[in-house]
């Protein structure tokens, strides 16, 4: 199997270990105690020079007793399937494990009380052990689907290590329409610009509007890597920027809408990771991340289609308490080295309005160009946060 | 243009029969019943009789009308008795009431409802009501055919004799019509007389519908409400108009005496005030019948801006919380309830009680865990059926959150479960939203009281969800521990590569923890359940003598045992069983001592 960048921990060893002193805390009849960082928002820390969201000092203790003994249960129970997984070296989804329980549960009846109703409870097992052993679900060989990550240019060549230890060199230019959609670990890649450098990156929230960008000729017009990231970016997406960003010393630009929501879950979570994955922000973010636009002075600037947010809409409504919320309760808006970016928040919050990506392409209908065109005068003009 | 002819009232309703309820087949079988048992009900309360009615409802036939069956409807009761004179004008003329505008908390109010029924057999099987009555001073019963004469609005007694009845006094009626059926469901006849039952404690109901064998549901209390007498109208309530006609039963005297005579809260102090707001001092001495109209506007804007004493409540009519209790037990097999009687208060200046009976019946709890719980509504002791999205009463049930009294409730929706939501509004001037009453106007004054008693009713029904809650708890927790100790036991093991004698070591230590935890969630349930005892001795100090015929060991008990026999068994140590059977003895002592000092304290009160 490839190995992954970041150290592998001896996960066989340590659940041995965990499990071996639960069962010493239970012969002397004392109740086992586990802890596990606490993945949330209040226990997250931005420390603008590491760049991302790191763990703070709090935990999750889960103490054995009648109401946690399901879960706990049902822990051990999954643990013991991962690590089987590892030692064989196989793989498998999140549905897949949840149909894997259900297969030893139908073989074994005595199982039955664990069996899960959806695979929300097994998912949460899952996340759950890889908190507790500190982690990444990859490390466990438990994968997800990888959403959007398509990624496109002219001078990019991606040398991929595969599981059997061979290598798979891919040239971007020769994909013709397909666009590369890099998996997520445990695959190892190295990139490299064919010619010179790559001028910069630019990552578009939505991925029609990307392909929209290339069928018009912007990859071939420009020295740069495009890539689409459909709505909030998946762990194949986030470290594939983090890929691009550590190895290329390009500079990389996110394109999206203008509302709360694309700068909080979005554009935060690309740059500086996630309160759900404290700990795997660090490989999975990418801090150089600029936030190209929509900015409010473009709305202005290049006329553009905007809407009112309605505060009588429960659905927009909710968004401008997400804007005002952020505000006070995220760590990674809080900091001043981010102040632009929060004060983006507040002149949503201020004039009630959103924009949307698309409506650049309101600038001049006739012109398929001209979004382009608005793209490489803001980067020219360096008209981002 | 053609020429203008002025109608009779009976013109009117029989062309607009759907007004006062009968817009369907359906509606016309209930509102029929309804109307008669109202009548019959508050016949026997003006004459201090307690009521027994007797409903016999058969389908004889098939209807004249399209998709209908020819209905047989049998109200007898053992009221007072009319008078022959007074049959004609009871069941065959409209408007015609002893009630109307009286400001009484009596069920009828206007006169339209019993004609409205006459008509309708009229109109559909082309008789009218037949009736059979007697009153104390016959010796003979009188038989009759009462008919509307529609264009006279008046009403033709047909086929009259003098028949032999073993009864002292009573009246019975029939009306043969056009209808359908409907028993169960919020339009159902069922629904209609266990609603009236419930409301009136003091009421004897035989009934018999369709094939359905026949149910006597016999009264609890000997008690006859007394409908508390009317009291002068305050000036809020009225309108312009009201006023002046109101005036012109005083022509006589001066406004002075009027204004102080004929409204309730207007005293010495409030005249002096009236003046202050604007009314020419001058007037207070001239006679009522030489003020100009124009001038009664003057008077009256000021007794509107004057700030005045709210009306007494005196004229409200509860059926009580001991009467509702009593009641609610006639419905079935009861599970547990709660009964609240507000105190009488004021919405919109008018005199208004509200009472709130929720009961679970054992008998309708299966699949009822999702269903809407049922909605019985009532106006002035009568049960509202139909329209009840617009009501008052649904309003208010839907405001309350439901959840934090341990009922599931979808956002703004009625909360689900097998129990019985019954809530009175009594007042003598409730305010309908239409003529057929089926309805209360939801005022914000008027939700805001219900949703008092209805959160009251709430606390007292969370103390059974609780205890309920703590058992479930309790039996969740043992079978956690059946359940998932050996998995989680052997998982460790199998990971950890553990040897056979760690493994069972392992075993012993989990079900000395786990039998810890489950300890405490037994005390947990006993602490609720004496609670719960608390509530259930004021219920029994109410409910007097019937409380008696409770068996000694109710289910919840044999829970309790059950459950502590379980948690014994998994503890399986001699020293915990020991402590285990101590607390679970003295608790039980504790809730006995609890129960018999409350009871005692509420005997010696009585006293």
């Amino acid at each position: 199997m490839a190995k992954l960048k970041r150290p592998q921990k001896d996960i066989p060893k340590i659940a041995k270990n965990l499990c071996d002193g639960m069962l010493r805390d239970l012969e002397s009849a004392k109740r086992p105690t586990l802890e596990a960082i606490k993945c949330s928002l209040d226990n997250a820390i931005y420390d603008p020079k590491v760049g991302y969201l790191t763990p703070g000092k709090k935990k999750v203790t889960t103490e054995l007793n009648v109401s946690s003994v399901q879960k706990l249960a049902r822990t051990v129970f999954m643990l013991d399937m991962m690590l089987n997984n590892v030692e064989m070296g196989s793989v498998n989804s999140t549905r897949e494990f949840y149909y894997m329980t259900k297969g030893l549960v139908k073989s074994d009846p005595h199982l039955k009380p664990i069996d899960f109703d959806d695979q929300v409870e097994s998912d949460a097992i899952i996340y759950y052990i890889c908190d507790l052993l500190e982690v990444y679900r990859e490390e466990l060989n438990c994968f997800a689907t990888d959403r959007g990550g398509q990624t496109y240019s002219q001078n990019l060549v991606v040398t991929e290590s595969l599981p059997d230890g061979k290598k798979a060199v891919i040239d971007l230019s020769q994909m013709g329409t397909t666009p590369f959609q890099p998996k997520n670990q445990p695959q190892v890649f190295n990139l490299k610009p064919k010619k010179g450098k790559i001028d910069f990156c630019l990552v578009i929230e939505s991925v029609s509007t990307a392909n929209t960008f290339v069928h018009n000729g912007f990859t071939k017009r420009n020295n740069c890597i495009l890539l689409g990231a459909q709505g909030v970016p998946s762990n194949g997406v986030r470290g594939w920027c983090k890929t691009i960003q550590d190895q290329l010393d390009c500079p990389i630009y996110f394109y999206g809408d203008l509302d709360a929501y694309t700068l909080q879950n979005i554009y935060r979570t690309l740059k500086a990771g996630s309160a759900a994955s404290l700990i795997r922000n660090s490989d999975f973010s990418a801090p150089d991340v600029k936030f190209l636009g929509v900015l409010p002075e473009d709305i202005d600037k290049y006329d553009l289609h905007c809407y009112d947010v309605k505060e009588r809409d429960a659905v927009e409504a909710r968004s401008l308490k997400k804007a005002r919320d952020v505000l006070s309760n995220d760590p990674f808006f809080k900091d001043k080295k981010n102040k632009n970016v929060a004060d983006i928040l507040r002149w949503l919050i201020k004039h009630k309005k959103r924009c949307e990506q698309q409506s650049i392409f309101s600038v001049n209908p006739k012109d398929p160009t001209m979004p382009e065109r608005i793209i490489l005068d803001k980067i020219k003009n360096k008209s981002y946060v | 243009m053609g020429k203008i002819k002025a109608s009779s009232t009976a013109e009117y309703f029989a062309k607009n029969l759907q007004q006062v309820g009968f817009s369907s087949p359906i509606k016309a079988v209930l509102t029929t019943l309804k109307e008669a048992v109202d009548n019959s009900l508050d016949a026997c309360e003006d004459a201090g009789i307690p009521p027994e009615i007797k409903v016999s409802i058969k389908k004889i036939g098939t209807g004249s009308t399209k998709s209908t069956d020819l209905i047989d409807i049998v109200i007898e009761d053992n009221g007072p008795g009319l008078e022959m004179d007074d049959l004609p004008k009871v069941f065959g003329e409209y408007l015609a009431s002893s009630k109307f505008g009286k400001g009484q908390c009596s069920r009828g109010q206007q006169g339209i409802g019993i004609s409205a029924a006459t008509t309708w057999a009229q109109l559909t099987n082309a008789k009218g009501v037949k009736v059979l009555s007697k009153t104390k001073k016959m010796r003979k019963a009188l038989s009759a055919q009462v008919d509307v004469d529609i264009k006279a609005n008046k009403g033709k007694l047909k086929n009259k004799e003098s028949v032999d009845w073993e009864k002292d006094h009573g009246l019975k009626v029939e009306f043969k019509i056009d209808g359908r059926v409907q028993l169960n469901g919020d339009g159902g006849l069922l629904t209609y007389l266990e609603g009236t039952a419930l409301v009136n404690p003091h009421l004897t109901l035989e009934y018999e519908l369709l094939d359905n064998s026949k149910v006597r549901v016999e009264r609890v209390s000997e008690e006859v409400p007394k409908v508390p007498p009317p009291t002068l109208p305050h000036p809020h309530t009225m309108k312009l108009g009201e006023f002046i006609t109101h005036a012109h039963l005083y022509n006589t005297v001066t406004l002075d005496v009027f204004l102080r005579k004929g409204f309730s809260r207007v005293t010495d102090n409030s005249i002096k005030d009236f003046i202050k707001t604007g009314m020419p001092k001058a007037f207070l001495t001239k006679r009522v019948q030489s003020i100009p109209d124009g001038d009664f506007k003057k008077i009256f804007q000021a007794l509107q801006e004057t700030e005045l004493t709210n009306p007494s409540t005196r004229s409200v009519l509860i059926v009580g919380e001991e009467g509702l209790a009593r009641s609610i037990q006639r419905l079935g097999d009861v599970d547990f309830f709660s009964v609240v009687t507000r105190r009488p208060t004021i919405c919109d200046f008018k005199p208004v009680v509200v009472e709130v009976a929720i009961a679970r019946f054992k008998d309708r709890s299966s699949n009822a865990e999702d269903e809407p719980v049922q909605l019985l509504r009532f106006a002035n002791r009568v049960p509202l059926q139909f329209d009840k999205g617009g009501c008052a009463i649904t309003r208010a049930v839907e405001s309350v959150n439901w959840r934090s009294y341990g009922l599931n409730q979808p956002r703004r929706s009625l909360p689900l479960g097998p129990y019985i939501f019954a809530i009175s509004v009594t007042s003598p001037f409730i305010k309908f939203k239409n003529a057929s009453k089926e309805t209360i106007d939801a005022s914000d004054e008027l939700v805001e009281e219900l949703r008092l008693a209805l959160m009251r009713a709430g606390q007292k029904l969370s103390r059974h969800i609780r205890r309920e809650n703590k058992a479930a708890d309790l039996e969740r927790k043992i079978q956690h521990i059946e359940k998932f100790g050996p998995i989680l036991v052997e998982g460790l093991a199998k990971i950890s590569n553990a040897s056979d004698s760690r493994k069972k070591k392992a075993e012993e230590g989990l079900e000395k923890l786990l039998g810890r935890d489950t300890k405490s969630a037994l005390n947990d349930l006993v602490s609720a359940e004496e609670k719960l005892a608390v509530l259930k001795a004021k219920q029994r100090v109410k409910l007097g003598d019937m409380a008696q015929d409770e068996p000694e060991d109710s289910p919840e008990e044999d829970i309790i045992a059950t459950t502590k026999k379980k948690v014994e068994a998994i503890i399986n140590v001699k020293s915990s069983k020991k402590t285990v059977s101590k607390k679970t003895v003295a608790s039980k002592d504790t809730t006995k001592k609890v129960v018999d000092k409350k009871t005692t304290k509420k005997a010696s009160r009585k006293k």
